[in-house]
């Protein structure tokens, strides 16, 4: 009887989704966030749900396969413009955006009431290495040095830590494509010694991002400056979003991604939020100097990364739209972390000025042979996808330094499908309004 | 006689806990290995994760525990001060004066730095 009255207990709660980030499918957890009534959690162990949104390569089967697996049961699958796994066929597939937090409501209250069975397991029950009953007393291990605990060889490989020497062992493991603090789709294999990064070898790029078609018509012929600036804008509160969710500063993020929502959205929106990153201390984070990019590597990364190393380059300066516009240039000197996001800031502020000022004079895009995306200029080619950069920027800084600097990076390559094509989600500013009432 | 009393409450508060976590648990199965393998976002560790590493806070606790000593000896120290007089504070001025080559020792290796 107590379970059964636990389980009701459980099933009005929110409902703990773990999410999988595919192929175009970041916009549908955007939405998500904002959805009183369901969480995004870090981990698999704390979720009933795996939400799928958005295509996988096959090559990532078999790592999707090990995250489903290392749900607890009961657990349930849901498929958001997505193809389930082969084994998984009757599982719950759904390509309707404004269904998905009613589908998720439903699975989780059905899976706590015991009327929908427990998902599958795909992987079969056995130790990652056969072990038992191996070695001298049966514990897989073999004597001192060099054993093999529950199967896995202990950390052998010593190398000189790179912070003052000190030689012990160090950890290395395959990270992605799926864990949360990535960027979607990146994997890297990372060796660690404590919490030192000693070598980050990136495996896998991260998914290409799909941006509004705006920035494509602005290829084809003029397009209205207000509507490209607010777009630029709505991305950059997408990226703030994810760092600040990084940081832990969760209710700042949800905040920026409001704004990112916001159909009015406005300069005002943007100071308030400018004020309380400053006396949440998100600047302090990120203001050990790490993270800094060389000149070189700076001009490859492109877009925000280049301008706050001090790199002038944006195409809106050759724009005559935007010279009538008083388009000024801003640039940072330092080129790390915090400059990163003090960039960042300042170029929403920036669009939001110009879309306002544009809006007022009904001021058009000149030049269709290029276009200043958010990642970066698309002139003749397109920006190039950078993630290798991290094999040298990332060894030497620990890891909380790792991840708010490649956080602060936008590396991923473009989508040759805008954000409209691939599914993605309308503005639908509605759902922001609902869970601020 | 209290021993006892105390065994018993040991034992019905141990055996209460015991119990408590068993009654949910004796129907469950260990959970499969998969599940148990550490979460790395769908990638997998090559090695086993009992390494050594080195805990970078020691220097910190080491020298904590140097104050504190000082500390300690500081409470008795005060309430026979009034009695013993100047010889009280001779004698904690040297024992001070050793505690503190040792804080400028580790001030020399640069333990106040934090890392």
């Amino acid at each position: 009887m107590a379970v059964s009255w636990l389980s009701r207990l459980a099933a009005q709660a929110s409902v703990p989704v773990f999410p999988v980030r595919g192929l175009h499918g970041e916009e549908a957890f955007y939405q998500l966030a904002l959805t009183p009534g369901i969480e995004l959690v870090d981990s698999p162990r704390h979720a009933s749900i795996l939400l799928v949104a958005g295509g996988v390569p096959p090559d990532q089967h078999d790592a999707l396969r090990r995250v489903h697996d290392q749900l607890p049961a009961p657990f349930a699958t849901l498929w958001y413009c997505s193809e389930p796994l082969a084994e998984l066929a009757s599982a719950t597939r759904l390509d309707d955006p404004g269904a998905l937090p009613g589908a998720l409501m439903t699975i989780h209250r059905e899976l706590m009431s015991g009327k929908r069975g427990s998902s599958p397991r795909l992987l079969p029950d056995e130790p990652p290495n056969p072990w038992e009953g191996l070695g001298d007393d049966g514990h897989g291990g073999e004597g001192m040095m060099g054993g093999v605990p529950y199967g896995r060889p202990m950390a052998m490989n010593m190398t000189d830590d790179l912070r003052d020497g000190l030689t012990l062992d160090s950890l290395t493991v395959i990270l992605g494509p799926f864990l949360p603090m990535l960027p979607p789709g990146l994997s890297a294999k990372v060796t660690l010694q404590g919490d030192l990064i000693q070598s980050w070898t990136t495996r896998g790029a991260p998914y290409p991002i799909a941006l509004e078609s705006l920035f494509f018509q602005a290829l084809q012929g003029p397009v209205p400056i207000a509507a490209l600036e607010r777009a630029r804008a709505r991305y950059h509160l997408k990226r703030l979003h994810f760092a600040l969710r990084l940081a832990g500063l969760d209710r700042l993020a949800l905040e920026a991604l409001r704004l990112a929502f916001d159909s009015h959205l406005s300069l005002k929106g943007v100071a308030i939020l400018r004020r309380r990153l400053m006396r949440s201390g998100f600047f302090r984070l990120t203001a050990t100097g790490q993270g800094r990019l060389d000149e070189e590597t700076a001009r490859r990364a492109g877009g925000v990364a280049a301008r706050a190393a001090g790199h002038e380059e944006d195409w809106r300066s050759e724009d005559e739209g935007y010279r009538q516009l008083g388009f000024l240039l801003l640039t940072q000197r330092q080129g790390d972390t915090a400059a990163r996001w003090r960039q960042t800031l300042s170029e929403v502020e920036q669009s939001l000025q110009l879309a306002a000022q544009a809006e007022h004079e009904a001021v058009h895009t000149q030049r269709s042979d290029g276009v200043e995306t958010p990642r970066g200029t698309w002139h003749r080619q397109w920006p190039e996808e950078a993630s290798d950069l991290l094999d040298d920027l990332l060894p030497g800084l620990e890891w909380d330094e790792a991840m708010s600097t490649l956080a602060s990076l936008d590396l991923a390559p473009l989508s040759p499908w805008s954000l409209e094509e691939t599914g993605g989600a309308p503005i639908t500013q509605d759902i922001g309004e609902e869970s601020r009432a | 006689m209290e021993l006892l009393t105390l065994f018993f409450i040991v034992l019905i508060a141990a055996g209460l806990g015991l119990l408590i976590q068993w009654l949910p648990m004796r129907h469950q199965p260990m959970p499969p290995y998969p599940q148990r393998a550490p979460f790395l976002g769908g990638g997998l560790p090559e090695t086993h994760a009992w390494s050594r590493y080195h805990v970078r806070y020691y220097p910190m606790t080491l020298l904590l525990i140097a104050f504190e000593m000082e500390m300690m000896f500081m409470y008795p120290w005060a309430v026979v001060f009034v009695e013993q007089g100047m010889k009280a504070v001779m004698e904690m001025g040297m024992f001070l004066a050793i505690l503190s080559v040792g804080i400028v020792y580790a001030w020399r290796e640069g333990v106040f730095k934090w890392q």
